[in-house]
């Protein structure tokens, strides 16, 4: 479980001081897939790199299974499995080098890391690329060998930021399926996306991120009925245009 | 411990992958010996052969029996220069003037005027100036003997004291000089070879992207830091150890006796430069993470982190031009052991007390350089210029 309570934090430039989280709180549950949505600037990585241990917040904390991430930051990474923003590859490894070293780092070993690896290039349908350098991999390639480093030690939390971009359809379909397996599993999973189809086929609860404030919350469908719009796209845009009256 | 030699391995797996930068890594080690042997070579050349002398001569019509004095020692005319040569010696300029009242003055037992002009402070011509000044100063003798005889006077008179030079400096210091080099060459190399990896592993993957996910994780920036130290430090190990290994090869085929100077690596030799080279190698490596981890870009990292690291290499230099060295010298970092460096070469007993003590110091100041720069790794300011 992902909670996130009351997050500040401001950018302090000589210039100018830049407000990107103001009291921003919400909670992704287990067994669930949480949707965060807000238009760019919205504060999204800025929550996510807090949630990491990246950022210290200025006020408010977050917890990984209950674990404030401040306190004890490598223990709640220990729970967390994450597809940051940006991403890049150990471009003279092969792709099941760098799993493995991911892996590792989470503290698998022996022929337990061995399977572990093995099922995730399995279930992502990348056995043809384990062996190959990563160098010259396509974006989809490299989306996925992130994606298995992401999971490889099976986290109770995924973070996952954009996820799909640059996935073809195959892979998407992949992915969804994936995550939807590890949520009957009983994982949360958290996950930012600019995709409304797939944010509306595949959360069961949407958080709408405006200005560092939490603008809306609740399953796709609420959301839509809360702004009196059919498509989530529509209702969206409506939430982030007024955010009064509306945050659940 | 897991976790350091999963980092670990996968540094060295990196490194060992990026052929750029091991040869870069490798050609000072490669590039040194070949060095030494031609230096060596032209040092052994210089102190036996006469090589020819072009002077340029004016009035040399006055004097044949000096000019052929000068030219049984092998210092000939500007005008029978050799081609390949001319514009070499045309530079060197050595100029010689007879003045016309040669025969005359001779002849009335006046003094004779001959004018040399030369760059005296240019180094390759001090030899060449030695000779041409032993020649006269010879041969002018030579007549001033005859002139007593004739008159007879025995010439003894004029040596109540004769002093006989047996010189053995100047061969051997060529080869305390080249050893020296050696050892500036050694500070280099432990410098200089981890360079690139470590800039690539720092500043690189901070420009790849990767750098952000490896902080993602659950992992002490301290492992982190020590992985990327260790495999740096180790390749500039490497290229140390190969560098000796080559040296010592390299000196079999140059015949040092010539020269009156002998000069090995052999196993003690070896081991105590490696002692004393192996904590330089730590430091450096920690020097160049340190900087490069805090530059914005990998060009960055390399320009100013290249700047940076030359001040360092540069100390066993300073320390050559020094007379009176304070005592602090033999326990800093760097200095300590290029000073330690040169007794090994000139064949002194080492002290091994000023041996732990700079290395104590080397490595403590490597520490401290690591756990600074693990805090600034969990610090917000290097994830802010990740993006």
């Amino acid at each position: 479980m992902i909670e996130v309570n009351n997050l500040h934090k401001s950018f302090v430039s000589k210039k100018n001081t830049v407000k990107a989280l103001d009291g921003l709180s919400f909670t992704a549950k287990d067994g669930e897939i949480t949707g965060v949505l807000g238009p760019n600037g919205a504060g999204k990585t800025t929550c996510l790199r807090t949630l990491y241990g990246l950022l210290k917040a200025d006020e408010g904390f977050a917890t990984i299974d209950g674990i404030k991430v401040t306190e004890k930051p490598l223990e709640a990474r220990k729970r967390l499995g994450i597809f940051p923003d940006k991403f890049g590859l150990y471009e003279r490894l092969t792709a099941y080098e760098q799993v493995d070293y991911f892996a590792s780092i989470h503290g698998m070993q022996g022929a337990n890391k061995h399977a572990a690896i093995e099922q995730i290039f399995k279930d992502l349908e990348m056995g043809e690329l384990a062996h190959r350098r990563t160098a010259g991999f396509s974006q989809g390639q490299r989306m996925k060998v992130t994606l298995a480093q992401a999971l490889v030690h099976q986290p109770k939390n995924f973070v996952l930021d954009e996820p799909t971009r640059g996935l073809d359809v195959m892979s998407t379909r992949i992915l969804r399926n994936h995550l939807a397996k590890f949520k009957e599993k009983g994982h949360c999973i958290l996950f930012s996306s600019h995709v409304m189809q797939e944010v509306a086929a595949l959360c069961d609860r949407v958080i709408i991120v405006s200005g560092g404030k939490l603008a809306a919350q609740g399953t796709p469908q609420e959301l839509c009925d809360l702004a009196g719009e059919k498509l989530l796209e529509d209702a969206f845009v409506k939430l982030i245009g007024s955010d009064e009256g509306v945050a659940a | 411990m897991m976790q350091l030699k999963a980092l670990m391995v996968k540094e060295f797996k990196e490194a060992f992958r990026d052929k750029r930068a091991l040869m870069v890594a490798m050609s000072m080690a490669l590039l040194m010996p070949i060095m030494i042997v031609v230096m060596l070579k032209v040092a052994i050349k210089e102190a036996v052969d006469n090589p020819a002398v072009y002077v340029k001569y004016t009035g040399e019509q006055h004097a044949p029996k000096l000019i052929k004095a000068l030219k049984d020692k092998n210092i000939l005319s500007f005008a029978d220069v050799p081609e390949d040569e001319e514009r070499n010696w045309n530079e060197r300029n050595i100029e010689l003037t007879i003045p016309d009242s040669f025969n005359e003055d001779m002849a009335n037992g006046m003094p004779v005027e001959l004018v040399m002009r030369a760059d005296y402070n240019e180094k390759s011509l001090a030899t060449p100036l030695r000779r041409i000044k032993d020649v006269i100063r010879e041969h002018s003798l030579t007549i001033g003997y005859k002139r007593l005889l004739v008159r007879g006077v025995d010439v003894k008179l004029l040596q109540p004291i004769k002093l006989l030079e047996q010189d053995t400096s100047l061969p051997s210091s060529n080869a305390v000089m080249i050893s020296l080099i050696l050892g500036v060459y050694l500070m280099m190399a432990a410098f200089m070879s981890g360079l690139s990896i470590a800039i690539d592993s720092s500043a690189g993957e901070r420009e790849r992207n990767v750098l952000e996910m490896l902080l993602c994780q659950p992992v002490s920036t301290l492992k982190i830091v020590l992985a990327k130290l260790s495999c740096a430090s180790s390749i500039a190990v490497i290229s140390i150890i190969l560098m000796l290994i080559l040296t010592s090869v390299a000196m079999n085929f140059v015949d040092l006796t010539k020269i009156g100077a002998t000069f090995s690596i052999d196993a003690t030799t070896f081991t105590t430069l490696l002692l004393l080279l192996i904590p330089i190698c730590f430091l450096a490596a920690s020097l160049q993470l340190f900087f490069s981890f805090q530059a914005k870009s990998f060009k960055e990292a390399q320009s100013t982190v290249t700047m940076l690291i030359m001040a360092p290499s540069m100390i066993p230099f300073a320390l050559m031009m020094m007379d009176d060295k304070p005592a602090w010298v033999s326990w800093m970092p760097i200095s300590g052991q290029s000073m330690l460096m040169e007794d090994v070469f000139k064949g002194l007993p080492v002290d091994w007390s000023a041996l732990l003590f700079t290395s104590v110091a080397t490595l403590t100041v490597t520490a401290a350089f690591v756990l600074t720069l693990a805090k600034k790794l969990t610090s917000e300011k290097v994830v802010m210029s990740l993006s």
